[in-house]
């Protein structure tokens, strides 16, 4: 299989072509750009589209449409251009259509700024739009892993005809790595799309909705899309386990504080100390039930991330009282180093730093 | 004249050595000290850009807004505050793209601010994409084919919404883009400039030279309260371009419209004399 070195950027955007993505839509946002410049320079060979839309409320409309029309379709932004995304986000959970949506985090509130964090963990995967609704959200910590989970994220957001969100900071998107390349999709072995509004011949016209003015309707509407989220939990959780065989102490981090928590999970085994690490691929759905399966051996759980604490909840929610939990966070585009992690890691064995709140019975 | 240094912030920008956003920060100083305007009675709006970064480097009262929303936000302060003088700097791609919308209600409104936009033709923030104003042979990253819309022309657009003050000036003739700044300060409503500026690093084709050798100053016998003439002025792009106030129309503001806020006292300009409150010592003595 074909090996190349790419950025993170380079390798979402390649394999979402090879996922048989034909429309990009985009705004232009800081630390993403490579995104579509490789969308617009490729996806014409294949006889796709790349669009720079006016804004990315536009963008983002523009993929509700390409998705109703049944193709393959992605938008990528960052954290204050995903906000303005989030609107359409909402209607396309509603509406039950599948598309690709890449978030490569930078520093908020607000405008924050363009180095890499992991602040809209909580708009990620609790909707973040208004309504009842979850996005499916996967977050790599490589740019193997970027390419790998991007050409799957089609795939699931066809299955569930959800929205699939790439959730990456600045690190993944603009570091380069050998990546693997996965043979491309054929198209014309793609499942149909029954639902989709490409034309009524023989039959019943589709609509694209989201719209139930009867309460009722809306809430048996509701009930079926949690049954999707449902079935999501049972199915689509997934994590890494790292060194947690004998742990009894576990880091638990995502995408980028993942690989950084992994080198002082290392530097503090070198000392002798029993520490894992579990790195939650999937964000929606949370792996509660992996997370839960490590409680028989792991004494306390030490949080890291590119925030001041939001899977942190998360976690809590998962270990339900029964562990207590420590954190150690840098935001505002400030990465936690090894050294840091691994004060940490120590700290949390002599028992300290815990979370007040973290240990209900 | 107010003293230019007033004005002085850091020397240091973001902007890239030969940057347009140097004249037009000259020519907005100077336009301020020539009106007496002192820093504190003027606020600075913009949206995101590298034109947006003009708060940092001038010391004015500044409000950073989102992209392509300084207007609804200077707005907010020109309803609440009749007295600041309240100036909107932002990009083509800020207030053409992302902020089209607001930029044709605001001129619906009319409301008494001044809106200098750079149009250097591209966005310069991120690195070179395609703006709406950029022509179709304009070829970036992301446009490696070239630009598949067609150009945008505000000025046309504005004088065809029949907006109060639509004019067009050009870095390279600095003079009159200082003119132009007063007259828009100066004028009651809404008033849009468009800048011309190049953008030296990310925009090849519309360069300084470029720019010279195709604006022109409006002829003296030229009337901006003509709609008809001041359309097909607006129109004219290409070889010749013309420079000055386009088109101008004495219009009722916003405020004016809204006929009790002609009266209304507000808690922005409300002096306290240091006496009137003097029983809150009293518990301290």
């Amino acid at each position: 299989m074909e090996k190349r070195l790419m950025k993170g950027n380079e390798a979402i955007a390649e394999a979402a072509i090879r996922a048989g993505c034909r429309y990009f839509f985009g705004y232009p946002i800081t630390p993403q750009n490579e995104i579509p410049e490789y969308m617009a320079l490729h996806l014409p060979q294949y006889g796709g589209v790349f669009l720079q839309a006016e804004s990315e409320v536009s963008a983002i409309n523009m993929v509700y449409g390409a998705a109703g029309a049944g193709a393959r379709v992605m938008t990528s932004s960052s954290s204050p251009g995903i906000s303005l995304k989030m609107e359409g986000i909402s209607y396309i959970a509603a509406a039950e259509l599948p598309c690709v949506i890449v978030n490569m985090m930078r520093g908020g509130p607000g405008l924050g700024g363009i180095q890499p964090s992991q602040a809209d963990y909580f708009q990620a995967v609790k909707g973040g739009g208004h309504g009842d609704y979850h996005m499916t959200v996967l977050a790599p910590a490589s740019v193997q892993e970027a390419f790998d989970l991007t050409m799957e994220a089609f795939e699931i957001a066809d299955y569930y005809r959800n929205p699939v969100m790439i959730l990456g900071d600045g690190v993944i998107g603009q570091m380069m790595e050998g990546v693997v390349l996965r043979e491309p999709v054929k198209l014309e072995e793609l499942k149909e799309k029954e639902w989709a509004t490409d034309g009524a011949v023989n039959r019943e016209p589709n609509i694209i909705n989201s719209l139930f003015l009867d309460a009722v309707k809306l809430e048996e509407h509701n009930l079926k899309l949690k049954a999707k989220y449902d079935l999501m939990r049972e199915r689509e959780a997934r994590a890494e386990l790292y060194k947690m065989d004998d742990a009894e102490y576990a880091v638990v981090a995502y995408g980028t504080s993942a690989r950084i928590s992994r080198s002082a999970v290392d530097e503090a085994r070198k000392k002798g100390i029993r520490v894992g690490l579990i790195r939650p691929v999937s964000l929606f759905p949370f792996p509660e039930k992996i997370i839960r399966s490590t409680i028989a051996k792991t004494r306390t759980y030490l949080v890291v991330e590119m925030s001041l604490g939001q899977m942190i909840e998360d976690l809590k929610l998962a270990l339900n009282g029964k562990r207590p939990v420590c954190f150690y966070g840098r935001t505002g585009g400030i990465l936690p180093l090894v050294d840091e992690i691994l004060e940490s890691i120590e700290l949390m064995r002599r028992g300290e730093g815990i979370e007040a709140d973290c240990c209900l019975s | 004249m107010t003293d230019l240094l007033q004005y002085e912030m850091n020397r240091e920008t973001a902007w890239c050595p030969g940057c347009g956003n140097f004249s037009i920060r000259r020519a907005l100083v100077k336009a301020l000290a020539e009106l007496d305007l002192s820093p504190e009675q003027v606020t600075l709006f913009t949206g995101i850009g590298q034109a947006a970064k003009m708060p940092h480097y001038i010391r004015v009262n500044a409000f950073n807004g989102l992209h392509g929303r300084a207007l609804p936000a200077a707005l907010g302060m020109r309803i609440a505050n009749p007295d600041m003088k309240v100036i909107v700097e932002s990009g083509d791609g800020d207030t053409y793209g992302e902020g089209g919308n607001h930029l044709l209600h605001n001129i619906r409104r009319n409301p008494d601010i001044s809106h200098l936009v750079h149009n250097n033709q591209i966005y310069g923030l991120t690195k070179g994409q395609a703006s709406p104003t950029s022509e179709y042979v304009l070829k970036t990253a992301v446009q490696p084919g070239g630009v598949k819309s067609d150009p945008f022309n505000p000025v046309l657009f504005a004088v065809a919404m029949k907006a109060s003050f639509v004019a067009r000036a050009s870095v390279t003739e600095e003079e009159h883009l200082k003119e132009m700044i007063k007259a828009a300060i100066n004028h009651k409503g809404y008033a849009l400039i468009d800048i011309l500026q190049p953008c030296v690093t990310f925009n090849r084709i519309n360069t300084y030279q470029w720019y010279s050798e195709r604006v022109y100053k409006l002829e003296e016998d030229y009337n901006p309260a003509d709609w008809t003439a001041a359309l097909k002025k607006a129109a004219e792009w290409g070889e010749r371009i013309p420079i000055g106030i386009i088109y101008k129309e004495e219009k009722a503001t916003f405020r004016e419209k809204i006929g009790h806020l002609k009266e209304s006292k507000i808690l922005a300009g409300k002096r306290v004399e240091p006496a009137e409150r003097e029983y809150l010592l009293d518990e301290f003595r």
